[in-house]
């Protein structure tokens, strides 16, 4: 323990003290806050532009760079939601529905400091969570056999189609098993049999993921922003950012809860900040004595969804680095950014590299503390941007996507397979397909196939050892549960049992609420989703 | 996204499409080896590379049939036969000629052509300025039939490319690559921003906007190209004209 205290300190004094840390921790900040900020901008595709800028780093110089602009990007969506009422990002929505009418009341510098400061500290807690919660779960990971990873990353393809659909389910998980065969495209790892490559060589090799990311989250992201003609209103005039302390200290355990929200939900595979707000919003409003105030300028609102969004930050990179699955879709692009430094996310990596997962969480500590810096500081000047028009900034923003993709391989191959990528995620989303398990089932491929096919081998084509093993049917027992709560029979006969056992709950309890009668209703991520 | 009963009239459709796809993946899986041998080992099914492929091909299909049976059960099969005769009605014409639809017909011609036609032949800087140019007067005059005429104007010029490089004139005779391509791209730029600014003669009001598009379309490629190029020593896609007067003053100052 004091071993890692020790390493923690160091690493902390390491990236402080060297002016070229300092310089790309503020930039990349600076740059996350920017693209978190302007619509259409999000923090993944940020991380996938500065993927490729940090392709002759060493991994942890790239991870300074990196993780400043996802943290940088998670918060400065709550610029434009609580300026011109439109999520600079998805993570922000939530924040809309009280920051702006906030500022509306003449509140905006206010509410942009208690943005910052709550951002903060929810990332401060979860690097908190990464640093204590991280050997537990190494020590399981490293009992792990092929049938757990084989199950876990089937397990993450599901949760993440489950729960990023914005429609149906059956969606989500159409969209995770596409990511799937992606993954199966190249010479499989055991035989080198090529598969669905069609005799083109430069298909051997698989499909790489960073392109595909890339053309998966940012060309649809322009067309869409581009084709639609999204008008941005008039911006709300920011007055002095004040940090809010007295705000922050009366509400230490709504705090504390939005956090444990926030690592929560980005501890799930595939789950992005967006779902975490959310949660945290309704939670918030649950538990609120007031809860007719929500949607009106409630302060303790926007405190509860940027202090999760932020937290998810943390909560997303615990499954990244421990097993190697991605809590949410940047740091899906932050995986493919460690496997192009050399770094492979898993329950190996307290052996290969001993000492990353400890200086992440210095980064994301130092990143936090830019972070406030850059929003105490520059908020008025980073604002500004929301003045350029998108027909200005998203054609730069495609060409990055194009020399980003090309410059990770140094190959056209590469953006040949990432326009049509981006094309079919564009039609998937229209009709309802979320990416997030695309993304996950092109990540998680791999591990799923290789793990299957090697725990069979080892079993001789026998599936028993799940059933003999409790993690392993612990896995099989929630995705064949996760499967059949979706049918209808078994969702009614899952919500029989649930009303009953509130109601011997409620017998038990009395003077509690009548049941059907809660404190306040709070919405669930779909009703408010981005158009 | 569209609107819900839209969405399960085109679940119907995708839903289709998503179980001939597992169906294609299912027949690509069975061509694999399974029990055969191959490169001299003996394959068992649970070792086979076709196991994967196989488990997700048929869940694919599984998939794509559920949501093709739910949207039909929502839309009930009057709507869906409704649905049909819409698809080669007039209304779906025009729905495919809608502004909306032009826009994105554009962002797709741009990146197409851009990644598939112009970035293999065309120095980077060039093909970069090019793509900026055609897409920033697209879209920043927020003028629908201005777009059109740039659109048809910018394909008419890609369709030349198009025929001069299928004609070979590209290729080089010696070491050096030929310049042709990127001559013809300068004269592609010169062009369209001359058509630009005759179709703007009647519209002072965009004139400005003229100018800060054609500013940020042409210094942003040679602040990208120079950082990729120079400072992170990534080598462009193709280095022609451009590229070569940048290496002869970046070598003659810091050499």
């Amino acid at each position: 323990m004091i071993e890692t205290f020790d390493i923690y300190l160091h690493s902390l004094a390491h990236f402080a003290g060297s002016p070229l840390h300092l310089a790309i921790l503020f930039g990349s900040v600076l740059l996350g806050i920017i693209f978190g900020a302007l619509p259409g901008l999000t923090s993944t595709l940020g991380v996938a532009l500065l993927t490729s800028v940090t392709y002759g780093m060493d991994a942890a110089t790239a991870m300074v760079c990196l993780l400043s602009i996802y943290v940088g990007g998670t918060y400065g969506g709550c610029y434009s939601s609580i300026l011109i009422n439109i999520p600079g990002t998805a993570a922000s929505a939530a924040t809309a529905l009280d920051g702006y009418p906030l500022a509306l009341k003449g509140q905006a510098g206010r509410t942009i400091g208690l943005s910052t400061t709550a951002s903060a500290i929810g990332t401060i807690i979860s690097m908190l969570f990464l640093v204590t919660v991280s050997p537990i779960i190494l020590h399981f990971a490293l009992q792990f056999t092929s049938f757990e990873f084989f199950l876990l990353a089937f397990f993450g393809i599901l949760i993440s189609g489950t729960l990023t659909t914005p429609d149906l389910v059956i969606k989500g998980w159409i969209s995770g098993f596409l990511g799937l065969f992606l993954a199966m495209v190249g010479r499989d790892r055991l035989q080198f049999y090529p598969r669905f490559t069609f005799g083109i060589p430069e298909l051997d090799s698989g499909i790489e993921v960073v392109p595909v990311l890339i053309g998966a989250f940012g060309i649809p992201q322009i067309i869409q922003v581009l084709k639609d003609r999204v008008e941005v209103g008039e911006m709300q005039k920011l007055q002095r950012i004040v940090p809010e302390f007295g705000t922050i200290v009366r509400n230490i355990p709504k705090i504390i809860r939005s956090a444990l929200i926030g690592v929560g939900v980005g501890v799930v595979p595939g789950i992005g900040e967006d779902i975490a707000a959310w949660v945290s919003y309704g939670a918030a409003k649950n538990t609120s004595k007031n809860p007719e105030n929500f949607g009106k300028g409630e302060p303790t609102a926007v405190l509860s969804t940027e202090v999760a969004n932020n937290a998810c930050v943390g909560g997303a990179i615990i499954p990244l680095l421990n097993l190697g699955i991605p809590g949410s879709p940047p740091a899906a692009m932050l995986l493919g950014a460690l496997m192009l430094h050399g770094v492979t996310p898993g329950p190996m990596i307290t052996f290969e590299h001993p000492t990353f997962i400890i200086e992440c969480a210095a980064i994301l500590l130092l990143a936090s503390m830019a972070m406030w810096i850059v929003g105490m500081t520059l908020a008025r000047q980073v604002v500004k941007v929301l003045r350029i028009p998108a027909p200005l900034f998203m054609p730069i923003v495609g060409l990055l996507c194009i020399i980003g993709s090309y410059a990770l391989g140094l190959d056209l191959t590469n953006l040949y397979l990432m326009i049509p990528v981006g094309i079919i995620c564009y039609f998937l989303t229209e009709m309802g397909y979320p990416i997030a398990p695309l993304v996950i089932g092109v990540i998680l491929g791999p591990m799923a196939d290789e793990n299957l096919r090697r725990a069979l081998m080892v079993s001789q084509g026998s599936f028993w050892p799940v059933f003999t093993r409790p993690m392993a049917l612990g896995l099989l027992l929630i995705i064949v549960w996760l499967v059949l709560v979706q049918f209808p029979a078994v969702k009614a006969f899952k919500d029989r049992m649930v009303e009953r056992v509130s109601r011997k709950l409620k017998r038990h309890r009395p003077g509690g609420p009548p049941l059907g009668e809660p404190r306040g209703s709070g919405p669930t991520p779909k009703d408010h989703r981005l158009p | 996204m569209l609107e819900k009963d839209k969405l399960r009239k085109a679940d119907v459709f995708s839903g289709a499409a998503v179980f001939l796809f597992g169906l294609w993946v299912l027949s690509q899986a069975l061509r694999m080896p399974m029990k055969d041998s191959w490169g001299g080992v003996m394959n068992v099914w649970y070792v086979s590379p076709a196991l994967m492929p196989l488990f997700i091909g048929a869940v694919i299909m599984l998939l794509g049939v559920l949501l093709c049976r739910m949207g039909l059960k929502t839309v009930g099969l009057d709507a869906f036969k409704e649905t049909l005769g819409f698809l080669v009605s007039a209304d779906m014409r025009r729905i495919l000629k809608s502004d909306t639809c032009v826009r994105f017909y554009a962002i797709a011609a741009l990146f197409l052509t851009l990644v598939y036609i112009n970035l293999p032949r065309i120095d980077f800087f060039l093909c970069a300025v090019l793509f900026l140019m055609v897409f920033i007067t697209m879209f920043y005059f927020l003028d629908d039939c201005l777009l059109r005429r740039f659109l048809i104007f910018y394909l008419a010029g890609e369709a030349v490319l198009l025929v001069v490089f299928a004609l070979g004139f590209h290729r080089s005779s010696g070491e050096a690559p030929s310049p042709i391509p990127d001559l013809l791209a300068l004269a592609f730029i010169a062009a369209y921003a001359f058509y630009v600014r005759v179709q703007l003669r009647a519209r002072p009001e965009l004139k400005r906007k003229f100018r800060i598009g054609l500013v940020v379309s042409l210094a942003t490629p040679f602040v990208i190209g120079t950082v990729f190029k120079y400072f992170l020593m990534v080598p462009l896609p193709r280095e022609g004209l451009v590229a070569w007067v940048l290496d002869y003053l970046w070598y003659l100052e810091f050499l």
